[in-house]
């Protein structure tokens, strides 16, 4: 540009000075907020990773708390099963006392009185709470207590005396998210913990010529099997075995009937599903609104027992000095109900040590992640102090100039 | 002969050419900071000399000179240069436009920092995670109760902070038109004032002046181009079309829309057609409020309604304490009444079209399972992409239902597809690429073959006959009915109203939280108190590949979200600084050819004073020797 307009240098120098106050503001807004990002457009990928990283953040923050909540669960219940296996152990020592043969009546009678007493402190760990007030070893009936203790008199006895313990919690199990779509248990069903059997239901129902006439479905321990029109015993007993649950159906050779037996102890349930008829046709379980486990057809045959089956069948042997039975049978009740408990005990450390692992990862990757977020969306405070300085020097000096160049005019120099 | 007088003449002539030649340099000087003034110059030139080879033509030497007088007053100014600002100025102001209203935008989103709707979802998400833990206490109901409130009004304050954006950009339209109306009507005003002054044979500087400043601002309104090599008839363009020709102007009307909301569409007066703006503010503004406001409001809809549908899904299957099912979580308020999705569109009286959301198959599909089946899928979309709006979507037999489920996620049509929690087929409609179709609503859904008539389980009749319309009530019978031993095809109706700006908390889970389900069935009888299963899976909406629109996750479509809007902020500020630097550049280069120069015209001030006087001194001489003549001589 050859010819300069008397407006021109002011219209820069004002151009140049907002430009300068802009960069200058933003720098200061960096520098105050500690963020580089002060609108999205200042850098729109680093914003949209930012949102990515601040969700995973708090997910993992959720996942830590969710793995410290499960571990906590799982120490009381570490704890009271603890305390039932010591309580097994003093039943097993009186048990093989009791089998010697060199203690009196009166002494056996004396040992069933604290058998009862195992049996009463039995039921109340199988009736604590957690640190929230809900059961522990009910299923999700978390409100209520899952054991129900019957009394009576025994016949030769003074006082009253359990006679029945029966499990009214429920079997579904709950999860709690400790990983990305990672879920792990977080109840305890009452009656896989206090059991000390393997459970067998015998059907008397011929089921050789049996065919289903409808589609339906029945459950076992809560594992849904369905049955279509015209199938007959052998396929169901194949659905079964196949069905995940932990139970395996066969036919019984004498009297050609079903047979549920369970493959690891615990108390087996089974339900019709509505509609459907298939267990009931079966004889295994009666119709109408019975609720598992009441709902074992009479007719059938039921075996395998909890650790309180196991622990009054001994009073009762101790008590009627029956003393081979205490040594035969009581005592292996005793062994079968601890090596039970010892499972359990040992899959709770199991899975303790593996939520440890996974909430030590969980706490090494949120400082990670919150580094990595950082990175992307903090402000390099030295640099931006620096800049600031930059452009406030630099606006002096523009100002200094612009001072000079709004210069005298002919004007003053004509007389 | 000369005259005798003809000394005193031409030293008249003199003190008038400089008398004006210093009026003109005046008037340059006071008008050195007025907006938009071209200096003006004083052409002199010497008047017609005496004689011409005539008869009276004396005998002397000749061509005697007489003098001086003014030419013309003309201004400097490179009217092709104003063309370019023309140009320029129309970009800017597009870009200003528009970088003002996006940065709006992104602060209407409120990320990165804590106080997102994308927050508040993640925090509802964990309510719903400490449910699953404690579901026997009330305090974790009420927490997911007051975060799914907060969660809600937050997404209604993004929907009202867009909408009211939106407000300002119409307000703003209407308010621009007006004074674009005004500049035109001016132009073509002092288009007949000029071609007057210059059949007079003047130059009307200053007036020229004022066009072309009127001219400028026009141009920042809108794209325009200029035309004035007729010199009776300046004509202003856009898009090929006269705005102002000569002295008709041809100004602009509003009128309002009622496919658009009831916003305006601005339209010729004379024959009532839309106009295509392409540039200036209004160009910018219209692309605002129709195209990325609108996405904007039609994302925000899409997650609302998704995650609407998603945790209503799951919540209906699931118990609450008090032993209640089969409730909604979120509601929208007003719902739309009928249960069929019958709605009249024309307002007249009867229903006309039938508002579905979504469809659910009757049976349960594998993923991986190959159909064994062909045939066409037609699907509604975009009649941009389609013809008459119906997209077809084949299938093969050797596809698997997780192949055609991409297919028609990524054919574009305006429908997604995905397996539910009890893996049957759901297809629900997406916002529509028509402005002038309404959002969410299922318009076409047909089969030539058998996958989504018997396969799938949705439509009862395959081809023509049993296909789905929108255009007609009561069309969800073509759906599949229900029989004796399984339910009928499932069907949502659409929501009427944007579902962000109308998404409550059902209020009967506000009234009583004990309803919030957190369980579910076991073996058709409600859940117990511990069972948090319910709420576990609610929770895990937040990390699952649930489909919202065209993301997959909730994180896809919030980080989307920010880098669509962050991304055009960026472009438009980039783009605004260029177009400033260039305009800048342009009007610096007008103003060193037009602007006055103050030094300039006060040296050519003395040379005028210089020149006045010299002509006044002339005259006084010429006087003295008159003097002499008459006075002296002969007395």
């Amino acid at each position: 540009m050859d010819r300069i307009s008397t407006n021109l240098p002011n219209d820069n120098m004002q151009f140049f000075l907002r430009e300068r106050q802009k960069m200058m503001e933003q720098a200061q807004n960096q520098i105050a907020s500690q963020s580089r990002i002060q609108n999205l457009r200042d850098d729109p990928l680093a914003a949209s990773h930012a949102t990515r990283y601040r969700s995973y953040t708090a997910r993992l923050e959720r996942y830590s708390d969710n793995i410290q909540t499960v571990q906590e669960r799982n120490r009381i219940a570490e704890g009271r099963v603890q305390e039932a296996t010591d309580l097994l152990q003093r039943a097993r020592e009186l048990a093989v006392q009791g089998a010697h043969g060199t203690y009196a009546p009166e002494d056996l009678e004396h040992m069933a009185v604290e058998v009862e007493q195992i049996i009463e402190q039995m039921v109340e760990i199988a009736n604590s709470r957690g640190s929230d007030g809900t059961t522990i070893f009910a299923g999700d009936r978390s409100q209520q207590l899952p054991f129900r203790a019957l009394r009576g008199m025994r016949a030769g006895g003074e006082q009253e005396m359990v006679t029945e313990v029966q499990y009214r919690g429920t079997i579904n199990p709950q999860s709690a998210e400790v990983g990305e779509n990672s879920y792990i248990q977080t109840n305890f069903m009452g009656n896989q913990v206090f059991w000390a059997e393997n459970q067998r239901i015998q059907s008397r129902t011929d089921a050789g010529d049996y065919q289903v006439n409808q589609d339906g479905s029945f459950s076992i321990d809560g594992v849904e099997i369905e049955v279509r029109e015209g199938d007959n015993a052998y396929s169901i007993i194949q659905k079964i075995n196949e069905s995940g649950a932990a139970v395996r159906a066969r036919l019984d050779p004498v009297y050609n009937s079903m047979v549920v037996e369970s493959t690891t102890p615990h108390q087996v349930w089974m339900q019709d599903q509505p509609g459907s008829t298939v267990l009931q046709d079966l004889g295994l379980i009666n119709g109408g609104d019975g609720r598992a486990p009441e709902n074992i057809a009479p007719s059938a045959r039921r075996s395998g027992g909890s650790v309180f089956d196991a622990l009054i069948n001994l009073r009762d042997q101790l008590a009627a000095g029956d003393q081979e039975a205490v040594g035969g049978r009581g005592i292996q009740a005793m062994d079968q109900s601890l090596d039970n408990m010892l499972t359990t005990l040992g899959r709770i450390g199991a899975v303790n040590a593996r939520l440890e692992g996974a909430f030590e990862r969980t706490e090494m990757e949120i400082p990670e992640v919150i580094a990595q977020d950082s990175r992307n969306t903090d402000v390099d405070l030295a640099e931006a102090v620096m800049e600031l300085r930059q452009l406030e020097s630099t606006h002096r000096a523009a100002l200094g100039v612009s001072a000079r160049i709004i210069q005298p005019t002919l004007l003053d120099f004509l007389r | 002969m000369q005259s005798t007088f003809s000394g005193i003449e031409l030293g008249k002539r003199g003190i008038l050419a400089h008398q004006q030649a210093l009026q003109t340099t005046g008037h340059n000087l006071t008008n050195a900071s007025s907006e938009g003034y071209s200096r003006q110059r004083v052409q002199l030139q010497a008047t017609l000399p005496l004689y011409r080879p005539q008869l009276n033509r004396p005998e002397r030497a000749g061509q005697v000179g007489q003098g001086v007088e003014v030419a013309r007053i003309e201004r400097v100014r490179d009217e092709l240069l104003d063309g370019r600002i023309i140009t320029a100025s129309g970009d800017q102001s597009y870009w200003e436009t528009r970088d003002r209203y996006i940065l709006q935008m992104e602060q209407v989103y409120n990320e990165v920092g804590d106080s997102s709707v994308r927050n508040l979802m993640d925090r509802f998400w964990d309510g719903w995670q400490e449910l699953s833990l404690y579901p026997e206490q009330r305090a974790s109901r009420e927490a997911v109760l007051q975060r799914g409130q907060a969660l809600v009004e937050g997404i209604q304050l993004r929907f009202k902070n867009l909408d009211r954006i939106r407000d300002m950009v119409e307000q703003e339209i209407r308010g621009n038109v007006d004074q674009a109306n005004s500049l035109i009507q001016d132009i073509a005003d002092l288009n007949r004032e000029i071609t007057n002054v210059k059949a007079a044979g003047d130059e009307p500087n200053d007036l020229l002046d004022r066009r072309d400043l009127l001219v400028d601002r026009l141009s920042e309104h809108l794209d325009i181009t200029v035309d004035d090599r007729d010199p009776d008839e300046f004509s202003v363009y856009t898009a090929g079309y006269h705005i102002v020709q000569g002295r008709i102007a041809r100004p602009f009307d509003i009128e309002a829309n009622q496919q658009n909301e009831g916003f305006s569409d601005v339209t010729w007066s004379h024959n009532g057609e839309r106009v295509q703006f392409r540039g200036g503010n209004l160009g910018a503004l219209l692309e605002l409020r129709d195209q990325d406001l609108r996405t904007e409001i039609q994302e925000l809809d899409t997650m609302a309604v998704n995650v609407m549908d998603l945790v209503n899904e799951v919540h209906r299957d699931g118990y609450g304490i008090n032993g209640r099912t089969g409730q909604d979580f979120f509601t929208e308020y007003p719902a739309i009444l009928n249960a069929q999705g019958n709605y009249d569109r024309n307002q007249d009286g009867t229903f006309d079209s039938s508002y579905v959301f979504r469809v659910n198959g009757t049976n349960s599909l594998d993923l991986q399972a190959q159909i064994g089946l062909s045939g066409t899928m037609s699907l509604p979309a975009g009649s941009d992409i389609a013809e008459g709006g119906i997209l077809d979507v084949p299938y093969r037999a050797a596809d698997t239902v997780e192949d055609v489920i991409a297919r028609v996620n990524n054919s574009g049509a305006d429908v997604t597809a995905r397996l539910n929690r009890e893996g049957q087929l759901e297809i629900k409609a997406t916002t529509a690429r028509d402005r002038s179709q309404p959002d969410f609503v299922l318009r076409h859904l047909e089969d030539s073959g058998q996958f989504l008539t018997g396969y799938a389980g949705i439509l009862a009749e395959s081809g023509d006959e049993g296909a789905l319309r929108w255009d007609q009530p009561d069309a969800v019978l073509a759906l599949r009915g229900e029989t004796a031993t399984r339910q009928g095809a499932d069907f949502a109706v659409a929501p009427l109203m944007h579902p962000s700006g109308w998404m409550e908390v059902n209020p009967a889970v506000v009234r009583e939280p004990a309803a919030i389900a957190s369980s579910f069935s076991v073996a058709g009888e409600p859940g117990e108190t511990g069972d948090g299963r319910a709420a576990l899976e609610i929770a895990s909406i937040r990390n699952s590949a649930v489909g919202i629109g065209r993301a997959d996750t909730l994180d896809d479509y919030f980080a989307d979200t920010v880098a669509r809007i962050g991304l055009k902020g960026e472009e438009s500020e980039q783009a605004l600084n260029t177009s400033e630097r260039i305009l800048k550049d342009l009007t610096d280069l007008r103003q060193s050819i037009s602007g006055v120069n103050i030094d300039e015209e006060l040296a050519e001030m003395i040379k005028f004073q210089h020149g006045y006087q010299a002509a006044a001194r002339f005259i006084s001489n010429i006087d003295q020797m008159l003097d002499t003549i008459i006075n002296r001589m002969g007395v």
